[in-house]
């Protein structure tokens, strides 16, 4: 006996259908997801670039220091790299944003690279604002700008009176909040904000003033400073901050043979000032191994300073 | 059936063409502002800057021409200015009869290149130019401009 089955003709039409939508609909998801992914990158690249082009302004000309506060539209992610291969090292950037979708924190973006700033932070900073505080360094002429960024708070227990007075001056006697608190007694520190004391010891960073051995220790390292590197220190991570002082001093080696150059030109005019040897010599003084070179170096420096104020007209700098 | 799937890939490809287009567009524009605006902000900055500043007064916008002459000499300066595609130093007034300041023409010479590619914008920033004057035997400080540029995308 036979039945008449009703079936379904599973032809090749159909399996071709079956295939190519699932091809269709796997590229369209995986174009999506890349297309939003890479939107994203190159979103976070712009921002970037932005902030690099932000940190021009607040660059210092004759001023002894800049405060200003950077904002962004969303949570962001910004990451500081030193490279200190090179002539003068590089400093590189690059952000990378949260949003609801995907990662939760995105692919790092292009880096946006340069040559004459100094950052100074942790490994990466973030959050919807960050606190930048520029200081001009100089030893004994101006090599450059350090800019300190920050997102997190700090409380500095009773610093010397030239930071406290740059602090209260920046802050307008603590009416703007730049992230920094100054008190007198470790107790008066809020919750949740790193310590700093300076010459007092078992804070989460301990900054030694003392003349003959300035030193800033945390996390078990100490990062030897002259001047305003006493910001770079206490702000960033120890790799970042020798690397930048490496990346100063190879700027200060290659003005100082600028400087010679200058003089060497300006005695040909008939002002010599026999400054151009003890130039030479800062130069290769400046190659350092680490921050615990800075010392000698300081002290090399002033008296080049000294003898630079002694010369009465054509001053090398 | 085939056919209307070849249909919507196509479609779904010219879409997609024209999106990269627009998008690629939008981009190399952002860039190309991204550009100005940072040469815009260096422009006004420069004389700041270790290797142009002048150190002998309290002057914002003075540049010491003769440190400038020396750093055109210098080859380790050569790859540094990346990203400026034009960087001059021009003399607005006295005016001389040399164009390009060498060695042996300055300071009687009009301009000063440290960095000049082609296919580009520029921008710039009126200064002091300032430097040590033989003959006076002081310091003497004229008009001048620096003048930058960035790569023009596309």
């Amino acid at each position: 006996m036979m039945k008449d089955k009703k079936g379904f003709e599973f032809g090749f039409n159909w399996i071709f259908v079956i295939i190519v939508g699932a091809v269709i609909l796997f590229t369209a998801i995986y174009a999506t997801t890349r297309l939003v992914e890479t939107d994203r990158t190159v979103s976070d690249t712009f921002v970037a670039a932005e902030l690099n082009t932000l940190l021009h302004p607040i660059e210092t000309n004759l001023e002894d220091a800049k405060y200003a506060k950077i904002g962004f539209n969303q949570e962001t992610r910004l990451y500081n790299e030193c490279v200190p291969a090179g002539n003068f090292g590089k400093q590189q950037i690059s952000t990378s944003s949260k949003i609801g979708v995907g990662d939760e924190w995105g692919r790092k973006s292009v880096r946006k690279i340069s040559f004459n700033k100094f950052i100074f932070s942790r490994e990466f900073e973030e959050g919807k604002e960050l606190n930048v505080i520029v200081k001009p360094f100089e030893m004994p002429y101006k090599i450059g700008d350090l800019t300190i960024l920050y997102s997190g708070n700090y409380c500095f227990v009773d610093p010397v009176s030239d930071i406290e007075d740059e602090i209260n001056d920046l802050s307008f006697n603590g009416q703007k909040d730049i992230g920094i608190e100054v008190v007198d007694d470790i107790e008066d520190c809020g919750v949740g904000k790193e310590v700093v004391c300076f010459d007092i010891f078992g804070c989460d960073v301990n900054v030694n003033t003392n003349e003959n051995d300035q030193v800033v220790s945390k996390g078990g390292e100490d990062l030897y400073y002259e001047g305003n590197l006493i910001y770079g220190a206490i702000f960033s991570e120890p790799e970042i901050y020798e690397c930048q002082v490496k990346r100063l001093m190879k700027r200060a080696g290659e003005l100082a043979h600028l400087y010679a150059a200058k003089t060497e030109y300006l005695a040909g005019k008939g002002c010599g000032s026999n400054l151009q040897e003890d130039l030479r010599t800062f130069a290769t003084l400046t190659d350092t191994e680490s921050s615990a070179d800075l010392a000698g170096l300081g002290v090399y420096a002033e008296d080049l300073d000294d003898d630079n104020e002694f010369i009465s007209t054509c001053k090398a700098f | 059936m085939a056919f209307v799937l070849v249909a919507t890939m196509i479609f779904f490809a010219i879409v997609a063409i024209f999106y990269v287009s627009i998008k690629s567009s939008s981009i190399r524009e952002n860039v190309s502002d991204l550009r100005e605006d940072e040469i815009i902000e260096v422009v006004r900055k420069i004389s700041g800057s270790p290797e142009f500043l002048w150190n002998f007064e309290d002057c914002n916008s003075c540049i010491d021409f003769d440190k400038v002459l020396m750093l055109k000499e210098r080859d380790s300066y050569k790859n540094y200015w990346g990203g400026i595609s034009l960087l001059q130093i021009s003399r607005v007034y006295p005016r001389f009869d040399t164009e390009e300041c060498e060695l042996k023409t300055y300071p009687e010479c009009n301009r000063l290149t440290l960095v000049e590619e082609e296919n580009i914008q520029a921008h710039e920033a009126f200064v002091s130019l300032c430097w040590y004057d033989g003959v006076l035997e002081q310091n003497k400080c004229e008009l001048g401009k620096v003048i930058m540029g960035f790569e023009a995308v596309g």
